[in-house]
């Protein structure tokens, strides 16, 4: 069965998920309700609807322009950062809806982190790189700081390599290793939610594995949001998987079946490579 | 001749005259600076930083006007510095696209190439009229209003550089906007800014025109900035156009000086820059 | 599919995997209709040349699995172009066997021929050539990418197990009349199988095609025709017939 693009109506979550009888419901941690997205004249996002479950990881995957990371953006609000940007509809965090007016933004920030695609070390020392967030909103004697510092590098599988330099720029170390350390900083401050925005596409093959194995890792303990280009990683790191495509969400279902049997003709055509 | 060899042959002569140029205008830069040192050398000595300005006819120094032209530039840069980041700053990172941006923006850089002479000028009329004298106040405030457009054009310039990226990443970890500007926009742009005031520092060194309107001259050493103070670029003014052959020998080694200042300051500014550079 | 894949080499090389199966499809009716052509006409020659032509059906299985190894590593297939090459293998893999039977059956026709023609061995010609038809219209519905013709080619095989059931029980009792009848009905008793598997492979064909169409598998039951396992034939029984 295959459904024209016009008539197509958004995938109830209960059925697109289809956990297996063995399993219960998966818990849903952030609920995307009918949002949309404009800056200017220009709709970028029409009526998304979907869920992202608690520990487990969320792909989203479409041809340029299709509005993916436009999508994440919103998740974390960091698109008000710049003027003329506008964003309907309602995003459920534990049911309470992040997008409304009266809501401290930085606080809300502070519970979901976000990795961008070119790692951004501070211009300071890799401990004040980390430090940089738990300090904004806690304070902490040095010692539980530094123990925090270190789980965070550990976390993200990078203390080994620089526990020997932590007073030394962040930006002496190499491109995988950056990007691991903005993981670490993001990871620090403990957030519940980790939206990544095409992590690996800046890194070569054997840092994108890296980050992939660290993904894996860190889903028991997040709900991650990934957006990516490379469908491959897509297929490898989540267990969900949206397709998206001219700022509507075509297809959502578990990745296993998205990638050996999508319902949806676009999707298929799209990941097979006949188009986009 | 075929189309290569034509080719060629332009080639050749662009080359040529390019260099030819280059050599025309070094050649008066090379001009310049030997006459300098031609006719400054010869009055260099350490009586120049022990004695002040001395009647004609007499021996001396210039350290009045160094004193003078010293204070007055660390006063100047005291109050432009962080006016001039302060709005930078505003333009930068606050003024997105707006009116008031914009505005602020185009007075800017009217002032930025404003005649020094109607900046003095008008010091005067606010400032050295009502006090009823000159005084090296006046010449610092001066000074202080040819930097501040200099430093906002390269601080606004170089908080434009650091990526939004950067400032997101921050705002990610739920930073307030201020705390990004400070910690983050300023430690990338850290190196940028401090040669841009560098830079200001050396184009002011070498003012006259507001000078002889504010802070006039002073024959004899004086710390008192409410009075007239001694500076370099008025002394040599003084004792350039007089009759006077020691008084001449003073004006070219103050203007060897002032020379040798601007290229500490533009080689200090550039090893700044090649410094950050080396760290990353 | 109507999309084109953007890279052309891609859709080559998957047009070259569906050619080759036809041809191995191709092969698989010629081979079967000239062994059951050799039992009938007890002609040895034509039953040599099937045995022979078995070899060049297993080089096609062969370079089948290699193109379709290269295509798994190379192009990193998905979903409708995952489950083609998927599929592509595991035909190839039954059509190659549906190939080694039919060659079994040239082979025990060589043997028959030399023996007295027996009454029963009229049966098997009859067997065949159901079993070809379905060999051939499992072939027709991979070429059209047809499941419900895949389906129907599963339930048929029904009745090909009942023949065979009924092969089977006939073989038996005329082996019991007469002891010199032994050595041929034991023969044909074989071919009888060998036909019956072949008719299972063509099954297990409209099973892959089905999933190949369908991204889901076929779940029903098949329904078994074949209750020869189960059967038990005295000599008190024969008598009785």
């Amino acid at each position: 069965m295959s459904l024209s693009l016009a008539t197509r109506s958004p995938m109830p979550p209960e059925e697109a998920a289809e956990p297996t009888a063995a399993e219960s419901p998966l818990p849903v941690k952030v609920q995307i309700k009918d949002v949309g997205f404009r800056y200017g004249k220009f709709e970028a996002l029409k009526n998304i609807s979907l869920p992202l479950f608690d520990r487990r990881v969320t792909a989203f995957i479409g041809p340029s322009g299709c509005g993916k990371s436009t999508l994440l953006r919103i998740l974390n609000r960091i698109y008000e950062l710049y003027p003329g940007q506008v964003a309907t509809g309602k995003v459920l965090v534990d049911g309470r809806n992040i997008l409304s007016p009266g809501l401290d933004l930085n606080l809300v920030r502070a519970k979901i982190g976000m990795v961008f695609q070119k790692p951004t070390p501070f211009p300071m020392s890799i401990h004040d790189n980390i430090a940089f967030g738990i300090r904004l909103y806690e304070r902490l004697p040095k010692s539980e700081l530094d123990d925090r510092i270190e789980s965070a590098l550990r976390r993200a599988a990078l203390w080994d390599e620089v526990k020997d330099k932590l007073r030394q720029s962040g930006l002496g170390l190499s491109g995988g290793q950056q990007q691991r350390l903005c993981i670490a900083r993001a990871i620090a401050v403990e957030p519940e939610i980790l939206l990544l925005d095409e992590p690996a596409s800046a890194l070569d093959p054997i840092s994108t594995q890296r980050i992939e194995e660290l993904i894996a890792e860190l889903k028991s303990d997040y709900c991650i949001a990934i957006v990516t280009h490379n469908m491959q990683q897509a297929a490898r790191s989540s267990d969900h998987t949206a397709f998206m495509y001219l700022g509507e969400l075509i297809e959502f279902d578990v990745t296993e079946r998205i990638f050996t049997a999508p319902r949806v003709k676009r999707t298929e055509d799209y990941i097979t490579g006949r188009f986009g | 001749m075929g189309l290569y060899g034509r080719r060629r042959l332009a080639n050749y002569l662009m080359v040529s005259l390019s260099l030819a140029a280059t050599a025309f205008g070094l050649l008066f830069l090379v001009f310049v600076l030997g006459t300098l040192l031609k006719n400054g050398v010869g009055a260099l000595s350490m009586t120049l930083f022990t004695q002040a300005t001395p009647p004609p006819g007499s021996q001396g120094g210039l350290i009045n006007a160094i004193f003078g032209s010293l204070a007055m530039t660390v006063i100047a840069t005291l109050v432009g510095t962080p006016t001039g980041i302060l709005a930078g700053t505003f333009l930068a990172e606050y003024a997105h696209g707006s009116r008031l941006g914009e505005f602020v923006r185009f007075i800017n850089d009217i002032l930025l190439s404003a005649p020094s002479i109607i900046i003095g000028l008008f010091v005067y009329s606010i400032i050295v009229v009502p006090m009823g004298h000159f005084s090296a106040w006046a010449g610092s405030i001066a000074l202080a209003i040819i930097m501040i457009p200099v430093i906002v054009r390269t601080t606004e310039d170089m908080l434009s550089l650091v990526p939004n990226t950067l400032r997101e990443a921050a705002a990610a970890l739920g930073a307030p906007k201020w705390k990004i500007v400070v910690t983050v926009t300023y430690r990338s742009a850290l190196q940028g800014m401090l040669t841009g005031v560098l830079l200001a520092v050396a184009r002011i060194s070498g003012e006259t025109a507001p000078l002889l309107f504010t802070a006039l001259n002073n024959q004899f050493f004086s710390t008192d900035l409410n009075a007239p103070m001694a500076n370099l670029p008025v002394v040599i003014f003084q004792f350039a156009m007089s009759p006077y052959a020691d008084w001449q020998g003073l004006a070219w080694a103050g203007a060897l000086l002032i020379t040798a200042t601007i290229l500490c300051l533009n080689i200090g500014a550039r090893l700044l820059a090649s410094w950050s550079g080396l760290e990353r | 599919m109507a999309a084109e894949h953007i890279i052309k080499s891609y859709d080559e090389e998957l047009n070259r995997l569906n050619k080759m199966i036809v041809e191995m499809g191709g092969l698989a009716e010629s081979q079967l209709a000239a062994a059951i052509d050799a039992v009938a006409k007890r002609d040895s020659e034509l039953a040599g040349r099937v045995v022979e032509g078995d070899a060049q059906v297993d080089e096609l299985e062969r370079e089948l699995d290699n193109l379709a190894i290269r295509l798994l590593a190379l192009r990193q297939p998905m979903a409708r172009d995952l489950r083609e090459i998927f599929a592509a293998l595991k035909i190839g893999s039954d059509l190659e066997r549906i190939c080694d039977y039919a060659a079994n059956v040239a082979k025990r026709a060589i043997a028959l021929a030399q023996t007295p023609p027996i009454q029963p061995v009229h049966a098997l010609p009859r067997m065949g050539t159901l079993a070809l038809a379905l060999v051939k219209d499992v072939i027709d519905a991979y070429v059209e990418r047809d499941a419900d013709k895949a389906l129907d080619v599963w339930r048929r095989d029904e009745e090909l197990d009942e023949m065979y059931s009924s092969l089977f029980r006939e073989f038996l009792t005329y082996m019991m009349e007469d002891p010199r009848n032994i050595g041929p009905c034991t023969h044909l008793l074989f071919m009888a199988k060998n036909i019956e598997r072949i008719g299972d492979h063509a099954t297990n064909i409209a099973e892959n095609l089905y999933f190949l169409v369908h991204g889901k598998a076929l779940t029903e039951v098949r329904p078994k025709g074949d209750k020869s396992s189960l059967e038990v034939v005295t000599s008190d029984r024969a008598a009785a017939r």
